[in-house]
């Protein structure tokens, strides 16, 4: 894992530094696509996230939505949020941990568009991402030859954030409903920490003993049809009056 | 979508043997048993019991190093039979109880601070080291009388 903490850090100065290295020839084509494409606001559902029992250890669920727009051509704001749940019952201990988090970021898209109905993007973006979450050890089992110790650990609450680079693809497959997906490197900034236990998981992120985690997103969107340049330039006149 | 199909079947198939949680490690009091004549190893018959329970911990084996158990308390006291000569063991201890993951648990390390014992077999006791943790290193070296040749 250690590798591709490395790799991702090198992968983010290397991109920086390409970005760098492209202003000082100043031979970036203009795009021709400088218009919006997508009228409205975005609202996505990540459907992998009920599922993630499915490839993760212990009992874990959740749900995650999204809101985006193209606010400026080509370049989406975006908004995350959601609640996950974390149960592992053995025979030494009874965890739960749960939580909500939130993500805030933004979308840059590199697909040159064809024409205006070409509404199909491949981005890369940024995230800054917090959790407020709790943990609880419900009991534990310490076995012995004297006997087994059992005890448990209440309550104990949570703030963790983190930074995510991501890469992802979103396609318009019927008017205003698209899919797509996103891979996402996750970078752990910092987390509230206890004595005994510590924070085992981190809603949105992953195990929180990782600096470095991996993610995938696959997501269902609605755009809803609001165009609200047109509402504001049609309220307009109507101040003037 | 057929692919998105295959995808998750697949993930279905390898969730079905994920669910694999190790134990907590568990830390015991390495001793070394040494000839207090010769300071030679020595290989005595050893029975080992605690006080108060039923269940032998060791039993007519014969060793020149064991793993002892600690309880939880403050103390833990150990009958030990040397070729039948029963000696007592009390080591007083501090507990302290550590976090390994939520996927294995708890268990607990112990900083040794004392050990009483009687004299039937045990001539003397030497702490090396009083830290008894997860990663076992020899903890005591329990000096031993030898047998005297009546006794073979």
């Amino acid at each position: 894992m250690r590798i591709l903490y490395y790799t991702f850090i090198l992968c983010l100065l290397a991109t920086i530094s390409f970005g760098q290295a492209e202003q000082k020839k100043k031979v970036v084509p203009k795009r021709t696509d400088n218009y919006i494409r997508m009228t409205g606001i975005r609202v996505g559902m990540d459907v992998t996230r009920p599922f993630q029992d499915l490839w993760t250890k212990g009992n874990r669920y959740g749900s995650e939505f999204s809101l985006d727009m193209e606010l400026w051509p080509n370049w989406f704001p975006v908004f995350e949020s959601g609640y996950e749940f974390m149960k592992i019952k053995t025979s030494n201990i009874d965890f739960t941990g749960k939580g909500s988090y939130s993500r805030l970021g933004i979308d840059y898209n590199f697909l040159q568009a064809e024409n205006k109905n070409d509404k199909d993007i491949l981005f890369v973006g940024l995230r800054y991402g917090f959790a407020l979450a709790s943990q609880q050890v419900n009991q534990y089992q310490i076995d012995s030859y004297w006997g087994p110790i059992t005890g448990r650990f209440g309550n104990q609450n949570f703030f963790a954030h983190w930074g995510e680079f991501l890469i992802g693809l979103k396609g318009e497959v019927f008017h205003n409903f698209y899919i797509g997906w996103t891979i996402r490197g996750k970078v752990k900034m910092n987390h509230t920490d206890f004595v005994l236990p510590s924070v085992y998981f981190i809603p949105g992120y992953g195990k929180a003993e990782k600096k470095f985690t991996l993610d995938f997103t696959y997501s269902v969107y609605y755009n809803i049809p609001w165009d609200f340049r047109k509402s504001l330039s049609d309220k307009k006149p109507d101040s003037k009056k | 979508m057929k692919r998105f199909l295959y995808l998750i079947l697949i993930l279905m198939a390898g969730s079905a043997c994920k669910e694999v949680f190790e134990a907590p490690p568990q830390a015991f009091l390495q001793v070394s048993f040494l000839n207090s004549s010769t300071n030679n190893p020595i290989f005595p018959s050893t029975t080992v019991w605690g006080i108060g329970l039923e269940n032998l911990w060791v039993k007519d084996s014969v060793l020149h190093e064991i793993l002892l158990p600690l309880s939880a308390n403050d103390s833990t006291n150990f009958l030990i039979s040397f070729d039948s000569h029963i000696d007592t063991i009390t080591f007083n201890h501090e507990t302290i109880q550590k976090y390994a993951s939520m996927e294995s648990g708890f268990y607990f390390e112990y900083k040794l601070h004392s050990i009483d014992y009687t004299h039937n077999r045990i001539d003397s006791i030497h702490i090396i080291d009083s830290l008894i943790t997860k990663k076992w290193n020899e903890n005591i070296i329990l000096y031993i009388h030898p047998l005297s040749v009546g006794n073979n």
